[in-house]
């Protein structure tokens, strides 16, 4: 039997307090099995960014549990959460949030930066070859100003490849890109789920990205349906 | 702490030329004032100034800074990583405006020995010379101060980073 990767059991959020409380989760439960390639789909406002956020550790619920391969990050301090990141999950955001005063090589290499288990040589090789994964060796020195949008997602690609994540997140990943840019990103992250068998949970509103996930879950109010 | 972090931030520091280059100027005229006054009677008028500036400094680097650590957070570096960015440019800023004067104090002495400058007590050229050249002691003793100075500001932008989760942070800009 397969272990899901991701287990979300009873995750509430709510944002504000008292009168002024939203409730973004309502008793979400969920489970994502590894090499899965999920869509959670809805329209703006219904709380799929803020499920992902808390099943990647970048927020914590008000109430529930998440697992992560395991790991339940609700019972993580918030000093050790980065480490879970650092070894679990990837990220790919709508506004690629890339470093402006690093080249994309530099961006891409900086994952690594903290890490003790990877010498120079070894970040610096790692950094390269996901680089060439994702087809922009040759813009490594440039800065994220000097490239298009579609150019600075495959950089976030790249980013939350390289300390070789077994789940990559993916917020609104083409949100911010024409459709033909953006169907090329997704190519790039259904081959990823197909071939290096990642664990993908993309989150959008728009429909035509389905046809890439192997299951879609539907959000409406903070619930999944 | 992890040296690899901190010297990149030093060179990522050095790329916010618009923010480091302006600061250097301050610290350099901070370090000429706070050495010139702080063996004097109101001493402690000196070290308050240098605490303010270097705090302030410390908190703008917190604030402009605040995305980038955010991002960084994101994908998996921790607090006292993300604080070494701060640390780097806070350093690199100390140190090279210690340099400069350090540097202008030797061209001013140099030029003045050189052409056998005669200096008459009071003139204008003897107060411009009294005021940057700054002899070695006070200016070593100075840095040290102003790089102490600077820990209070350090304690406080470390607190405004930690204390914002990453998203929130980044749902905010």
């Amino acid at each position: 039997m397969v272990q899901p990767i991701i287990q979300v059991q009873g995750a509430n959020k709510e944002f504000g307090k008292g009168k002024n409380t939203v409730a973004a989760l309502k008793d979400v439960n969920l489970e994502i099995n590894a090499g899965e390639f999920v869509a959670i789909v809805g329209p703006s406002g219904c709380g799929k960014s803020t499920l992902l956020h808390v099943m990647a550790g970048l927020e914590q619920p008000t109430a529930g549990r998440i697992l992560l391969d395991g790991v339940d990050v609700t019972l993580i301090s918030e000093r050790d959460l980065p480490k879970v990141r650092m070894q679990k999950v990837g990220f790919v955001f709508q506004s690629f949030l890339l470093i402006e005063d690093l080249t994309a090589f530099e961006n891409v290499q900086s994952v690594l930066w903290p890490s003790v288990d990877h010498t120079k040589e070894k970040q610096e090789m790692k950094a390269l070859e996901v680089l060439r994964e994702v087809d922009m060796l040759e813009r490594r020195d440039h800065f994220p100003r000097q490239m298009s949008g579609g150019e600075q997602q495959r950089i976030a690609i790249a980013r939350a490849l390289v300390n070789d994540p077994p789940i990559l997140f993916c917020d609104e990943p083409t949100g911010n890109l024409d459709t033909k840019t953006g169907e090329n990103i997704m190519k790039i992250i259904a081959e990823l789920n197909r071939e290096k068998k990642m664990t993908v949970v993309l989150v959008t509103h728009n429909e035509d990205l389905v046809k890439f996930a192997k299951r879609t879950l539907r959000m409406k109010d903070g619930v999944i349906r | 702490m992890n040296f690899r972090v901190f010297f990149k931030s030093i060179k990522f520091a050095f790329r916010a030329k618009k923010r480091v280059i302006p600061f250097m100027m301050v610290y350099a005229i901070l370090i000429i004032v706070v050495s010139d006054g702080y063996l004097s009677a109101n001493w402690a008028w000196y070290l308050l100034m240098a605490l303010i500036v270097s705090s302030f400094y410390a908190i703008l680097i917190s604030q402009f800074r605040r995305r980038d650590m955010s991002v960084f957070k994101c994908i998996g570096w921790s607090n006292n990583d993300v604080m070494l960015l701060v640390i780097g440019e806070v350093i690199l800023v100390t140190v090279a405006s210690f340099l400069i004067m350090l540097q202008i104090s030797f061209e001013i002495v140099g030029i003045v020995t050189y052409f056998s400058v005669n200096m008459a007590p009071g003139s204008l050229l003897a107060m411009v010379h009294d005021f940057i050249v700054i002899d070695a002691v006070p200016l070593f003793s100075t840095f040290f101060i102003v790089l102490g100075m600077q820990i209070p500001g350090l304690f406080i932008a470390q607190r405004r980073a930690m204390s914002v989760p990453p998203m929130k942070a980044l749902r905010e800009e």
